[in-house]
């Protein structure tokens, strides 16, 4: 909201410093967003006056005018319409520099000869000051204006402060409401602008007594409407123009302007219906009836619903009731008699309206928040008041109000002074919280040692109860002022309850394994959602109101979005990639997976060593690299029974791709990416994958560190070394010889794999390397051979491999 | 009286012999090589002579000739290997500027570090971590929340709905209801997530984003208590020297409610482009439990109170590391996160 500060000042004493204004406000809970300065206007335009005009001889647009400074008289060339004889209005004096708002171009005014005839200085438009808008003219000054006076004596240059208001506040969506509340900051006096009204003429007063109906009080608690005569539409005097137009509201005629004016003035939003356009000279407030349709001010038509309330005549609809008029009842030029509409509407039914509508507007925006029941005749009384100063003609109706009967009255508060104290944490005594009360307008009574009782002013919705005073002590007590103590670092709960620390620690080993963190949306589109070919439409959880179809859905695995990370590194020849991300994925089938669970993946690809020369730079990441990386991830969580299987898996290449095991269960898969997932990609490095269910991984038990003793003794070592099917996998070698448990066997390594046609095809030969170790003796030759011997035999019966 | 090329032959040896002994390089010992078996050289010419030496004496010329190619290569093979014997102590001098192999060094997101950095502070003043499902009822993310039912931010323009009337949580403070629904006071928690908002993403918004939520719930907590909890935690997150400023704001879950600002990092108050020349950066929102929240989930107001504050964790990671672009904490370019 635009605040003037020229327009503020009327209504309390203000701190001249701008930067100190904008830090009370601030402090006090409402924000200044921006502050615009007003343009300031040169000591060298003065007021001068003209004193006689002639037809310039050369230049039928130009006018040579004779101009008194209240020092001389000088000379002047103007080519303004309107610089008649009599007229006061800003000189630029020579030497003077005036600069254009919209090109930033200045010009110095010089001595200066216009079509031969020589001109002193310039007569200058309310524009080429920067003051408002107006070129078509010089600008006309007051007649009592002292000639020869600096221009800035009578025309301040304004500052506009863009405010911030919370919803809770709609009691500050005027000047006065700002003002008041500066007043209750500051201690300075309020000053409610003068209302005149004079005696209303008895004989019509009578005959629209009963002009207005209500019928839906619900919707509108009060409705007030005057009734003025024989007024005259014309455009507003520059008061009132430089008041709107200071807040970037544009001029339209005098009611309007008033309207708006008091609009800003004091938040009370306030309508003016042409008398003659309202069928019967009638208003009657009602719901609308389904499908009735009416016309806006903006040219819209619109359908209405019976939840819209309406402002009609004996026949139709004039206005949507708080949001805006309709298009064949406001005032225009021909306008003589008007019924000016203050009222106060049920806030959720003007929001919920206006949203269904799509309008909203000044009016809309302070009747949705809640207006003050009170200001609705005080607002009443200013506009007539102004109408009659600024429009003439005559008051013929008392204020008709209606109003709700049994509307409720904010109930008081009992304030206890112990709980404000308590609730700020400082020692503020009962005489400084009252009198803070009492600042701020609410009435306190009852006062005792212990407590006094607040009732709360009819602005002020959001006062109701004593949290709500704690907080007006607070803002207006100052927080500054309130100390901040020494931190109280109370352990209320074990760290075994910490939620993060498991997902914390997993982060981190992934990361001490050399692997970037990435993060991606939450959403996806559908088509990327099951392009990892788990998950069916079904199983997918839809957003109700997507920003679009390409996030419409929750991602029920990281898959598709480590994927876009994957081929926008690579699009940008990032090809060396070590990456993870880990979060929450989503998915609507219940026998398929929780809905919510956290996943992990992993990403290798790209050469191992690029910052190395000669054949290490052409290394690449393999699938060993990425089983290599698991194991050791899992090794570090001291997980038991982990092991990996082959797998067949759309996402990954047929014969490059295993399962994960761990503490017996399914955690997981990896492989290389199957062709259809990087086609396109330009890299010639496989990209290498994982996905975890790491909720899973995270819930297994870890295994106890317990100490084993270290033997002394010297080991042995001994090979083997045999021809075998391809077939038969490590894994089930190095459990057979476990399983078959020769004594003293401590290590079993595998040292060579060897193809080749004189093994045969399909053949391997594999050889591993046996350590020999007992904890307690020296092993002999013979009692190593002896288990040796029994192994290889063992072997070649148990497994059919051919010993070499 | 010898043969003349006998004695060419033996004046050459000596020259060789007398080079090869002085060879320092490779070129060194070619060029005797060159001078004597080249196409050009000693040898091939006494070869062509040959023919002009009487026969009685061709035997012993001949003899000569071949003694002394034989020996002359020896002498160059010989030379040749001293010089690569040399050569090859001289390579164990390791060119230590050549680039290290990389240990792989794995980097946190900056999202996670802002996460980790505020959760260890916490930790070490009591606090410990909760969590709460990232879709939620309209009940936990709003009602309870004292949010009235009119309340713009409810609007399906601003949160993500479900068919089933269930959305994505727009905050953290749901799990301050899921906490205070499922243990007894004293609580003292924090909860870091991730949270969504129905913004089209551009340089300061995102769909989703995250958040830090703090909840201190025990007798006699005041607005003092949150001040001081904010000011160690600006202290610990971003240096001693920073201050902490508190304005009235709203929010409907607080009263009083807070926003708070940290003095600005920058410039150290004095103004900034930075902090809008204000000294201040604007952080969160903050407050003390309304007593309708307590009221909600059971607990009595007149003997519990709380305080309770959030924070974006995107906005405290664009302000330390100042990125201009939120969205670049999504593209997860490999350039960007090896920088943090």
């Amino acid at each position: 909201m635009k605040i003037s500060y020229n327009w503020l000042s009327q209504y309390t004493d203000i701190p001249e410093n701008i930067r100190e204004l904008a830090d009370k406000l601030t402090m006090a809970g409402i924000e200044v967003e921006a502050i615009e300065a007003g343009k300031i206007i040169p000591d060298g335009i003065i007021i001068a006056e003209i004193l006689e005009r002639k037809p310039h001889p050369d230049a039928d647009k130009l006018s040579v005018c004779r101009v008194n400074t209240g020092s001389e008289e000088l000379q002047i060339v103007c080519g303004a319409p309107n610089c008649d004889a009599g007229v006061k209005a800003p000189l630029a004096t020579l030497g003077t520099v005036l600069e254009d708002d919209e090109t930033g171009k200045k010009i110095t005014i010089k001595k200066a000869k216009l079509r031969g005839v020589e001109s002193s200085g310039m007569l200058c438009s309310a524009r080429e000051l920067g003051i408002q808008d107006d070129h078509s003219g010089i600008m006309h000054l007051p007649k009592d204006a002292s000639v020869g006076a600096p221009l800035n004596s009578i025309i301040k240059s304004d500052t506009v402060f863009d405010l911030e208001i919370t919803p809770n506040r709609p009691d500050l969506l005027s000047h006065w409401g700002i003002a008041r509340d500066i007043s209750a900051l500051m201690g300075t006096t309020l000053r409610f602008p003068d209302i005149k009204i004079p005696a209303v003429l008895k004989a019509e007063a009578a005959k629209y007594k009963d002009s207005v109906e209500v019928l839906n009080k619900g919707l509108c608690p009060r409705y007030t409407a005057r009734i003025v005569k024989g007024i005259k539409v014309k455009e507003s005097p520059e008061w009132l123009k430089e008041r709107i137009q200071s807040i970037g509201l544009r001029p339209i005629n005098n009611i309007v302007d008033i309207t708006n004016f008091i609009l800003m003035e004091l938040g009370h939003p306030l309508h003016a219906f042409d008398l003659a356009e309202l069928k019967g000279q009638k208003i009657i407030v009602r719901t609308a009836s389904d499908g009735e349709t009416m016309m806006t001010l903006d040219g819209k038509t619109h359908k209405l619903k019976s939840s819209h309330l309406v402002i009609a005549d004996a026949e139709k609809p004039v206005a949507l009731a708080g949001i805006m008029g309709g298009e064949h009842s406001g005032v225009t030029d021909k306008t003589v008699d008007i019924l000016i509409e203050s009222a106060v509407f049920f806030p959720p039914n003007i929001r919920a309206s206006s949203r269904e509508l799509g309008i909203s507007s000044d009016s809309s925006y302070r009747f949705e928040r809640g207006v003050d029941f009170e200001m609705a005749e005080a607002a009443s009384n200013r506009a007539v008041s102004l109408i009659l100063e600024l429009a003439g003609g005559e008051i013929v109706s008392d204020l008709i109000d209606v109003k709700a009967p049994e509307r409720e009255m904010p109930a008081p508060i009992n304030c206890r002074f112990s709980s404000i104290r308590k609730l700020l944490g400082t020692e503020i005594d009962n005489q400084e919280i009252v009198e803070i009360f009492k600042r701020l307008g609410l009435e306190v009574s009852e006062i005792n040692e212990n407590s006094c009782r607040v009732d709360v002013p009819s602005y002020r919705l959001d006062i109701e109860r004593e949290a709500d005073l704690g907080e007006e002590v607070a803002r207006i007590y100052g927080l500054d002022k309130i100390p901040a103590l020494p931190v109280n670092a109370k352990m209320v709960s074990s760290l075994a309850e910490d939620a993060y620390l498991k997902l914390e620690t997993a982060k981190n080993e992934l990361i001490s394994l050399g692997l970037c963190e990435c993060m991606n949306y939450s959403m996806s589109d559908e088509k990327s959602a099951v392009c990892d070919g788990k998950f069916t439409k079904e199983d997918l959880v839809e957003l109700k109101n997507p920003i679009s179809s390409d996030f419409a859905y929750m991602r029920p695995s990281l898959f598709s979005g480590i994927l876009d990370t994957v081929r926008r590194n690579i699009s940008r020849k990032n090809l060396d990639l070590e990456l993870f991300e880990t979060g929450v994925v989503f998915c609507a089938n219940k026998n398929l997976y929780p809905e919510e669970r956290r996943e992990c993946c992993i990403v290798l690809s790209g050469r191992k060593h690029p910052e190395r020369f000669s054949s290490e730079k052409n290394e690449t990441y393999d699938f060993f690299d990425m089983k290599g990386l698991l194991e050791k991830w899992l090794e570090h969580r001291r997980l038991e029974n982990t092991g990996f299987r082959k797998a067949d898996d759309p996402r990954f290449e047929k014969g490059s791709c295993a399962e994960i095991i761990a503490g017996g269960k399914y955690i997981g898969s990896f492989g290389m990416l199957a062709g259809n997932f990087t086609r396109g990609m330009r890299t010639q490095y496989p990209v290498y994958l994982a996905v975890i269910q790491l909720d899973v991984l995270l819930g297994l038990k870890d295994r106890n560190i317990l100490y084993e003793p270290l033997s002394m003794f010297p080991s042995v070592a001994r090979d083997v070394a045999f021809v075998a099917d391809e077939s038969l996998s490590h894994d089930k070698i190095v459990e057979f010889i476990m399983r078959s448990k020769p004594e003293n066997l401590e290590k079993v390594e595998l040292f060579d794999i060897f193809r080749d046609e004189n093994i045969g095809k399909n053949k391997k030969s594999m050889a591993y390397s046996l350590t020999f170790r007992n904890s307690a003796r020296t092993l002999t030759d013979e009692e190593v051979n002896k288990a040796h011997e029994k192994l290889r035999s063992q072997l070649a019966s148990g497994l059919s491999v051919d010993l070499r | 009286m010898p043969n003349p090329i006998i004695e060419k032959i033996s004046s050459a040896l000596e020259i060789s012999r007398q080079k090869l002994r002085e060879a320092k390089t490779e070129n060194d010992i070619e060029a005797v090589r060159v001078d004597l078996f080249g196409r050009k050289g000693l040898m091939p010419a006494l070869s062509k002579e040959m023919s002009a030496v009487p026969s009685e004496e061709k035997r012993e010329v001949g003899n000569a000739l071949n003694n002394a190619k034989n020996e002359i290569q020896t002498l160059i093979d010989e030379a040749k290997a001293a010089i690569s014997s040399v050569s090859s102590s001289a390579s164990d001098e390791i060119d230590v500027t050549l680039p290290g192999r990389t240990w792989k060094l794995g980097k946190k997101h900056p999202v996670t570090m802002v996460i980790d950095d505020c959760v260890s502070i916490f930790r070490r003043m009591g606090f410990i971590v909760a969590e709460g499902p990232e879709i939620e009822t309209v009940y936990h993310n709003f009602d309870a929340l004292n949010t009235p039912p009119e309340h713009p931010s409810r609007d399906p323009q601003d949160t993500f709905y479900f068919p089933d009337g269930r959305l994505l949580r727009t905050q953290t403070s749901p799990v301050q209801i899921r906490v205070m629904e499922s243990r007894k006071p004293p609580i003292r928690i924090v909860a870091p997530g991730r949270v969504y908002r129905r913004d089209t993403p551009d340089a300061t918004h995102g769909m989703n984003f995250h958040q830090i939520e703090g909840l201190y719930v025990d007798r006699n907590v005041s607005l003092s208590d949150l001040k001081s909890i904010l000011l160690a935690f600006a202290h610990e997150m971003l240096g001693p020297s920073v201050g902490v400023r508190l304005r009235p704001h709203f929010f409907p879950f607080t009263e009083p409610s807070v926003e708070y600002d940290f003095s600005c990092i920058m410039c150290g108050g004095k103004g900034c482009r930075v902090c809008k020349n204000s000294g201040w950066l604007e952080i969160s929102g903050a407050g003390m439990v309304d007593p309708n929240v307590f009221k909600t989930v059971g607990l009595d107001p007149e003997t519990w109170s709380g305080y309770a504050f959030g924070m974006g964790i995107e906005r405290i990671a664009m302000i330390r590391y100042r990125i201009n672009d939120i969205r670049l904490l999504f593209e997860n370019d490999v350039r960007f996160l090896k920088q943090f």
